[in-house]
């Protein structure tokens, strides 16, 4: 195996203990990283009765996920989740991928201001626009409403994404594009017939990763709605609060809203791995 | 007026544009007119104050002792603590072996945990009364810890939340990076019998250097900011010794209904980490250039 030998500690050791050392510390390593979502699932399988002593005992039940399933509130919650983020990563995909072709294919002033402002409003912590956004979103009638929470929530992403979008686009060849440009394609055929098309893994990287952070978002919602507008993150924080002492269905809540980023995840891993790398 | 190109690069950026602009650029310019004025619920006519809620934050002891040792102790045992723990991995897992592809799902999981939701597993593990941490240590015949009530321990639990919900991405990262550097300087190493310490701080940091500089650049703006887990895990508490510049500006500007000094406070969180993010980014010029 022409492999490269980093890891150092287990260099002394005959073989066989070095193998079955590296197999016990992966299996740790996995159930140190699993364990706090396993033990959320373990106790929201668990009746209201056994949930303080979820180490011991050995019924379990789905009853904690029926009773959180007849709050509607919660069924509301879930839904706006859902929508609000589909809707964020169709728009803004739409808005970043052509920031990030701009940002790769030019050179010159207007670029690089681009690129500097996107830097710039990158390190704005959320909180200090999210803050005010809310005398705005007030003043311009769409404080707790689906558009008040939906336009926040494609803003935020243009700075990070367009900035990834740029990263790939860098690693796809323009020639291409410039071969399209002499045979009389215009400058907007060659990004949506060339460019675009060879882009497609990366938008769905991106697609993945936006709908997991749009999903996972709390900030913006605790901030920009009230009543009207429910979303799961919000939802679960103010059950942490009220319903304090009933964990299996704060833990069945939890759950429920852990499946779809992991369905996501597990269908999309390739993208989200490729995305993440940048 | 511009040329055909321009016109072009124009429309490219003009959504985005528009968009960041409408959302971020007007918030913050009125954010920065409300830091101004006595901008509370009660006073309509929102007096013009000047610098009085600069000054008023700046001079709180809560602020100056508490939110910004917490937001920087923070930042720094966070990202160096996801860094130290992602490298050692990428490290273990940077060779072939069975069962590659399941620890890397395992990995992932993380990474698709809502921070809100990873708060919530932590409140629960580390519950003083009915928490697994606490049944563990009662099984070995230690005593139980009130883990939140506490200011350090319940610190230590929101940085420990935080390392878990960010190592894996630290890994994945650096381990695309181990995976991308040439193989023969350390098939050279490997034959002049190089130690593996030496291997490690004398070829693979120094090249995986521009990767890391990266990451923690990325990870440090991020960890400024943070906000839902401290919200869920303490909500500042034990009193307000656990809290982060964001929840600071929230609590002001929400709980204290205090508009104006919650946008001064805002405003000064963002010009330090403006500061922070310039600097850090001329450090990844350098790396990366040298």
């Amino acid at each position: 195996m022409a492999m490269v030998r980093t890891p150092l500690m287990f260099g002394r050791l005959p073989l066989g203990g070095r193998r079955l050392l590296f197999a016990l510390a992966l299996t740790g390593i996995c159930l140190a990283f699993a364990f706090p979502v396993l033990w959320l699932i373990l106790t929201s399988l668990r009746p209201e009765s056994g949930v303080y002593y979820v180490h011991r005992g050995t019924e379990f039940t789905l009853a904690s996920f029926a009773e959180v399933l007849q709050d509607d509130r919660l069924l509301q919650a879930f839904f706006n989740s859902a929508l609000i983020s589909t809707l964020a990563t169709i728009f803004s995909l739409l808005v970043t991928v052509s920031s990030g072709y701009m940002l790769s294919r030019f050179r010159g002033p207007a670029a690089q201001t681009w690129f500097g402002t996107i830097y710039v409003f990158r390190c704005v912590p959320y909180i200090s626009w999210v803050l005010p956004l809310y005398f705005v979103a007030q003043s311009w009638g769409i404080y707790d409403t689906y558009i008040g929470l939906l336009l926040p929530h494609i803003a935020v992403h243009i700075c990070f994404f367009s900035w990834l979008m740029k990263g790939f686009f860098d690693g796809i060849d323009p020639s291409m594009e410039h071969a399209a440009l002499i045979d009389g394609c215009t400058r907007w055929g060659a990004f949506i017939r060339v460019a675009l098309p060879s882009a497609i893994p990366a938008i769905s990287a991106l697609a993945v990763l936006c709908w997991l952070f749009t999903w996972n978002e709390f900030l913006f919602a605790l901030i920009l709605t009230g009543n009207k507008v429910p979303v799961i993150t919000v939802v679960m924080a103010q059950f942490v609060t009220e319903m304090g002492l009933r964990w299996n269905l704060m833990a069945a809540t939890a759950v429920m809203a852990l499946v779809p980023a992991f369905l996501l995840a597990l269908f999309g891993q390739k993208y989200v791995i490729r995305g993440l790398r940048i | 007026m511009f040329g055909e190109q321009q016109r072009f690069m124009l429309f490219l950026i003009a959504p985005a544009a528009l968009l960041l602009g409408l959302f971020q650029v007007v918030p913050i310019v009125i954010g920065a007119n409300a830091s101004f004025r006595d901008w509370a619920l009660y006073n309509p006519k929102k007096t013009w104050v000047g610098l009085d809620h600069y000054k008023a934050v700046i001079t709180d002891p809560a602020f100056l002792e508490v939110v910004l040792p917490n937001t920087f102790i923070f930042m720094i045992l966070s990202v160096a603590g996801a860094l130290a723990l992602g490298l050692g991995l990428a490290l273990l897992l940077n060779r072939p072996f069975r069962g590659q592809k399941i620890v890397q799902t395992v990995l992932m999981v993380p990474l698709m945990v809502a921070p809100v939701i990873a708060a919530i597993m932590m409140r629960w593990m580390f519950n003083d009364q009915f928490g697994i941490v606490n049944a563990v240590l009662e099984g070995l015949g230690l005593e139980g810890q009130p883990w939140l009530v506490e200011r350090w321990s319940a610190f230590g639990i929101i940085v420990l939340t935080d390392v878990w919900l960010w190592t894996p991405w630290f890994t994945l990262l650096l381990l695309a990076g181990l995976q991308s550097l040439p193989k023969e300087p350390f098939e050279a190493a490997a034959i002049d019998g190089t130690s593996a310490w030496r291997v490690f701080s004398h070829l693979t940091l120094p090249m995986l250097q521009p990767v890391i500089v990266v990451c923690v650049v990325i990870r440090a703006i991020d960890a400024f900011r943070t906000f839902d887990i401290v919200w869920t895990l303490t909500g500042g508490g034990p009193g307000r010794s656990t809290e982060l510049f964001s929840l600071y500006a929230y609590v002001l500007a929400f709980l204290n209904l205090d508009l104006g000094r919650g946008s001064a406070a805002a405003i000064v969180g963002g010009l330090i980490i403006l500061v922070v993010g310039i600097g850090l980014y001329r450090l990844v010029d350098r790396v990366t250039k040298t």
